[in-house]
C-alpha cells in the first residue's frame, strides 16, 4: 500500500513538471495570457450587438449570453440535457421513496428550525427571489442568466426545506411531483423557442433554422430584438426565462429527495408498500 | 513566458505552476484516497481548477497603461467607435462560455455522484473502496 501511494505520488509530480515545462516551451502559446484575441473572439466580440451587420449579430450587448444561447446554441442545448439526464438518474436511484404527508397540519408549525431562522428567512426570502428574477430576466444584458438565476431560485426553495422542514414544504407543494412538472415545463420552453423561428419560417414560407434568432442572410425570419423600446434580443431572454425555472425546479428536486428521511429510504430499500 | 515587465511573467508562472499543483494535489486525492468522498471532493477541486486555468487563457494580457474590460457592452446604444474600442479592450467571452458549461456539468455529474456514493453508503455501511471492493453482493 505504502509502495503504491509513493508511485502515484511520483507520476503526479512528473506530470506537475511535464505540464509546467510544456507551458514555459509555449503549449498555450507564447505568453500566458496572450497579449492579443484571436480572431474568433474578436468576431464575437464585435457581432454581439452590430446593427450595421443585421445578418450576423445576435443584438445583445452581453457577449458570453450571446454565445451560449445563439452561437453555440446546440452545446448549451446538449448540455441542458446532461443535467437534465444527471437530475432524472438521481430520481431513478430514488424510485420508490415517497416522502410521507402523514404528519397532521397542527404539528407542522413545530418543525424545522428556531423562531429566529424563520423570521429571518420570511424577510430574506422576497429579496433573494428579486434577485433571482433580475439576474436571469437581465441576463442578455448583464452577466448572469439562466442557469444563474435559477441557482439562486433554488437557494430560496433549499432554505425554506432546511429552515420550516421538509413536511412544512411538502404540505405547502414543494414536492417532487410539482418539481417534476416544472422541471418539464422549462425543458418544453427551451425545446420549443430553439424551434420557434423555424416554426415562423415555415408558417411564412421562407428558409429558417434550428437555433435562429435573428434574421440571417436567405432566411429573412426571426425575432425582434426590441420589444417597445426595450432590447429583449429575440430568444435570448425565453431561453433565460425557461432556463432558469427548469434549473430552480431542477435543483430543488434533487434537494428535496437528498433531504428525504433515513427511515423512508431504507424501508423502501427492504421492499415495504408506502402509500 | 516572455512580457513587458518580467516581475508580470514571474507572477503568471506562479500563478500557472500553482494551478498545476494544485491540479495535482486533486489528481493524488481521486486515486490514493480510499473513501468515496474524499475522492468527489478532490474531484471538484480538480474541475474547478481546470475552469481557473480555462479563464487564466481566455484573459488579455495587462501590461501598464491598458485597458482589460469584461465582454459586456455597457456603452448603450451602440456606435461604430464604441464596437472597435470594445473589442479592442475586452478579454475572450469563449472560455467563459465553455466554463460556464462545464461548470454546470460538474454541477450534475456532482449531484448524481453524491447521491450514488449515499447509496453505496446506505447499501454497504461504508465508502471505504477498499471494503467494497472485496464485496460480492452480500451486505455487510
Amino acid at each position: 500500500m505504502k509502495y503504491e501511494r509513493a508511485l502515484i505520488a511520483a507520476a503526479i509530480i512528473v506530470f506537475i513538471l511535464v505540464l509546467s515545462y510544456a507551458v514555459a516551451l509555449g503549449a498555450m502559446g507564447a505568453a500566458l495570457p496572450p497579449p492579443d484575441l484571436r480572431e474568433l473572439a474578436k468576431n464575437y466580440l464585435k457581432l454581439t450587438i452590430n446593427p450595421w451587420m443585421r445578418n450576423l449579430t445576435v443584438m445583445s450587448p452581453e457577449a458570453v449570453t450571446a454565445i451560449v444561447w445563439d452561437f453555440r446554441g446546440l452545446d448549451t442545448f446538449f448540455e441542458t440535457a446532461v443535467l437534465y439526464l444527471a437530475i432524472i438518474g438521481t430520481v431513478a436511484i430514488y424510485r420508490g421513496v415517497y416522502t410521507s404527508r402523514k404528519t397532521v397540519a397542527e404539528d407542522e408549525e413545530k418543525g424545522g428550525m428556531s423562531p429566529i431562522a424563520k423570521s429571518v428567512t420570511k424577510i430574506t426570502l422576497p429579496m433573494v427571489l428579486a434577485v433571482a428574477i433580475a439576474i436571469a430576466l437581465h441576463g442578455h444584458l448583464t452577466p448572469g442568466g439562466g442557469f444563474q438565476g435559477g441557482s439562486t431560485a433554488a437557494v430560496i426553495l433549499l432554505l425554506v426545506l432546511v429552515v420550516f422542514s421538509l413536511h412544512f414544504s411538502m404540505h405547502k407543494g414543494i414536492t417532487k411531483g410539482s418539481m417534476l412538472a416544472l422541471r418539464s415545463t422549462g425543458l418544453l420552453g427551451i425545446a420549443v423557442t430553439s424551434v420557434l423561428v423555424l416554426i415562423l419560417g415555415l408558417l411564412v414560407g421562407c428558409q429558417a433554422f434550428i437555433f435562429q434568432n435573428q434574421p440571417k442572410a436567405y432566411a429573412p425570419a426571426g425575432l425582434p430584438a426590441t420589444l417597445d423600446g426595450m432590447l429583449i434580443s429575440g430568444t435570448l431572454i425565453l431561453f433565460n426565462i425557461f432556463e432558469c425555472l427548469a434549473v430552480a425546479a431542477g435543483l430543488t428536486l434533487t434537494f428535496i429527495l437528498v433531504l428525504t428521511h433515513e427511515e423512508e429510504i431504507r424501508s423502501a430499500m427492504k421492499g415495504d408498500k408506502h402509500e | 513566458m516572455s512580457s513587458d515587465l518580467p516581475i508580470i511573467a514571474y507572477l503568471t508562472g506562479i500563478v500557472v505552476i500553482s494551478l498545476f499543483v494544485n491540479m495535482g494535489i486533486s489528481l493524488y486525492g481521486v486515486f490514493a484516497k480510499p473513501s468515496l468522498i474524499k475522492k468527489l471532493i478532490a474531484l471538484t477541486i480538480l474541475s474547478d481548477t481546470a475552469n481557473v486555468f480555462a479563464i487564466l487563457v481566455g484573459y488579455r494580457r495587462w501590461p501598464p497603461g491598458s485597458v482589460v474590460r469584461p465582454p459586456v457592452l455597457t456603452e448603450l446604444p451602440p456606435t461604430p467607435e464604441k464596437i472597435a474600442r470594445f473589442a479592442s479592450t475586452a478579454v475572450d467571452p469563449l472560455p467563459q462560455a465553455l466554463v460556464l458549461t462545464a461548470i454546470v456539468i460538474g454541477l450534475a455529474v456532482i449531484i448524481f455522484l453524491a447521491v450514488v456514493i449515499m447509496q453505496i453508503y446506505r447499501t454497504y455501511g461504508t465508502t471505504d473502496v477498499r471494503i467494497i471492493s472485496k464485496l460480492r453482493g452480500e451486505r455487510r
